[in-house]
């Protein structure tokens, strides 16, 4: 166990983005800013048309880090997702983004449609198919309040000062907006937004339809890989950015 | 700690095996989508697979306190379900005999009556399992967003179904394996406690509906209550594999286990029909002097004597069996 926590200590140490401690309470550094894109393809194509409508777009390459054991019970996890690609793009008063990564695991699954009738009307319950799998995610963290400010959020969920919205999708139960103000406060609106995924030779291509954010505002984000059992903090993780 | 604990009793020597309970609860709580394979209650043979299959061998509880999570058990462990093949035998005219579908390998209560033997004797009992609303619950420390609570009226353990996120780090964690994960929600549930009866004075669906009138309810710290009397004062109640940890609040009456028949008039705790190793494997050393306790109980009775303890086991009437009127709610600690 002492030498899987060492090793993983290590394994965030070398990663090619600064480390964790240098990105809470302080603006990120300038080889952390995303380029955006003007663009007059219409959102829809862009969201839904998969790769080939994001081909023109140039795209910033960020590193991925894995979240240390949060526990003393994690299960140890390899790095199997050490970057991500991100494009961005301004179209009819909307950031969209498309995440990219290769996973060798597609992890979704197409779960049974609940009858809109109550269930003690029915003969038959929609069965649960399995207890012990999980999906791929990912989601784009911002914070709540644009515009920044010199200090960027804590990059565990935000904090107290400065909350955070999560813009959060998942290969089987879809998109959910989130918002949080330090960890394990995480909490689900209620509200959806659109968004799209698309797993192809290996490669996830997820977009996202944000809000239009100004330049200058920081984002993060975090891909989970079913297949590694990630949920929760358990995940991979980018330092903040800032868009141009 | 909470300020009160309700907690159950099981006597183990009169359990039917009759699923009533399984089924009260079922109709109860657990007949929604995603439920299916969810028994808050279930009685499994004993010895036996369990449910899931092997849960008793996988982990979970505490340890140096230490929470020593399980895997999760997989869908082969509980069963999947089966349907049959109704319309082709008899709306489509087939001739194929009625089948189930895919093919059955496991399900709850899959061992039923196999039991084991001893020498050449068969024997098996049934135990009847619920969430043990442990007073240190493995489960309520496991999850990271604290959607586990212990309600601090009256220590049941229940899961905030707005918190929980569906992560599953309190399933691996409950040594008892008595939390399921609804796929069709994404979120974890479990046993109640039957609290929205508690709270209007009727007793758990499952004590309710108990053929074999062998649970008992009442607040753990109540001295008028039947589980005060038979946990703390008469201590012929154990809780189930307490070397894990959680401290449950569920005990068990384990069966009085009669001799095997050629030693008729012996002590229980010779050559017993059920071997003492498997009693204490469940239940701890202890068992040996709880089965002691018994037996100088029933000895008592058949030499003409009244037993207050056997008195209370035989519980003839709700009123001796359940001690959950509101006002109890009340005491003062
Ligand atoms: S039996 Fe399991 S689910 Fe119930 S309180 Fe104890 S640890 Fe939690
Ligand atoms: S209803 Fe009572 S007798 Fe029947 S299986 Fe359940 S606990 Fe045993």
């Amino acid at each position: 166990m002492r030498t899987h926590l060492l090793m993983l200590i290590i394994a965030t140490l070398l990663q090619p983005s600064a480390p964790i401690w240098a990105q809470t309470g302080a603006k990120p550094v300038a080889g952390q800013s995303l380029s955006v894109t003007a663009s007059s393809a219409g959102i829809d194509t862009l969201l839904t048309g998969g790769p080939a409508a994001w081909n023109q777009i140039v795209a910033k390459r960020v590193a991925l880090n894995r979240t240390p054991p949060l526990y003393d019970t994690d299960e140890p996890a390899a790095v199997e997702i050490p970057m991500l690609d991100v494009r961005l793009v301004r179209a009819g008063g909307k950031l969209l983004v498309c995440l990219s990564w290769r996973d060798t695991t597609h992890d979704a699954a197409t779960l049974a449609a609940v009858p809109n009738t109550p269930p003690e009307t029915r003969f038959r319950k929609v069965p649960t198919e399995a207890d012990d799998r999980f999906f791929d995610a990912a989601a784009v963290m911002f914070p709540e309040k644009s515009g920044g400010g010199a200090i960027a959020p804590s990059l565990q969920m935000g904090d107290a000062e400065h909350p955070v919205e999560i813009y959060y999708w998942n290969a089987t139960r879809g998109a959910m907006l989130m918002q949080a103000q330090g960890r394990s406060t995480t909490k689900r609106t209620g509200q959806t937004f659109p968004a799209n995924g698309t797993y192809q030779n290996g490669q996830w291509n997820v977009t996202f339809e944000l809000p239009d954010l100004p330049a200058g505002t920081t984002v993060a984000f975090a891909v989970w890989n079913g297949s590694q059992k990630d949920r929760d903090g358990r995940k991979y993780f980018s330092v903040w950015q800032v868009l141009e | 700690m909470s300020k009160h604990q309700y907690a159950m009793v099981m006597d183990l020597n009169k359990c039917l095996g009759c699923q009533t309970c399984t089924i009260a609860c079922k109709k109860l709580w657990t007949d929604r989508d995603g439920t299916g394979y969810m028994y808050w209650n279930n009685v499994e043979t004993r010895p036996g697979l369990g449910y899931p299959r092997q849960w008793d061998r996988i982990g979970g509880g505490w340890k140096d306190g230490t929470l020593q999570p399980s895997p999760l058990p997989p869908m082969d462990d509980y069963g999947h379900a089966w349907e049959y093949n109704y319309e082709q035998r008899l709306y489509e005219g087939k001739k194929q005999p009625v089948m189930p579908s895919p093919e059955p390998q496991s399900g709850v209560n899959w061992d039923e009556d196999v039991g084991g033997m001893n020498a050449d004797e068969n024997y098996f009992f049934y135990l009847p399992r619920i969430c043990n609303h442990c007073t240190y619950p493995a489960c309520l420390e496991a999850c990271p967003r604290k959607a586990i609570y212990k309600r601090d009226e009256d220590g049941i353990v229940v899961i905030d179904q707005e918190r929980c996120q569906g992560y599953r780090y309190c399933i691996k964690a409950c040594p008892y394996k008595k939390i399921y994960f609804n796929e069709v929600t994404g979120k974890s549930e479990k046993c109640i406690f039957c609290y929205p009866r508690l709270e209007k004075g009727e007793v758990n669906a499952c004590a309710a509906q108990c053929p074999g009138r062998l649970r008992f309810v009442g607040l753990l710290d109540d001295p008028e209550s039947p589980v005060h009397k038979l946990v703390l004062v008469h201590k012929i109640a154990l809780p189930l594999f307490p070397e894990k940890g959680t401290q449950p609040n569920v005990f068990y009456v384990p069966p009085f286990n009669p001799p095997k028949r050629e030693n008729y008039g012996k002590s229980i705790l010779e050559d017993p029909r059920v071997p003492l190793d498997y009693l204490v494997y469940l239940f701890g050393a202890e068992v040996k002097d709880v089965i002691t306790r018994l037996e100088a109980e029933l000895k008592k009775a058949q030499e003409g004597g009244r037993s207050e303890v056997l008195q209370l086991l035989i519980g003839r009437d709700a009123e001796t069996r359940f001690h959950v009127r509101p006002q109890l709610v009340q005491i003062q600690v």
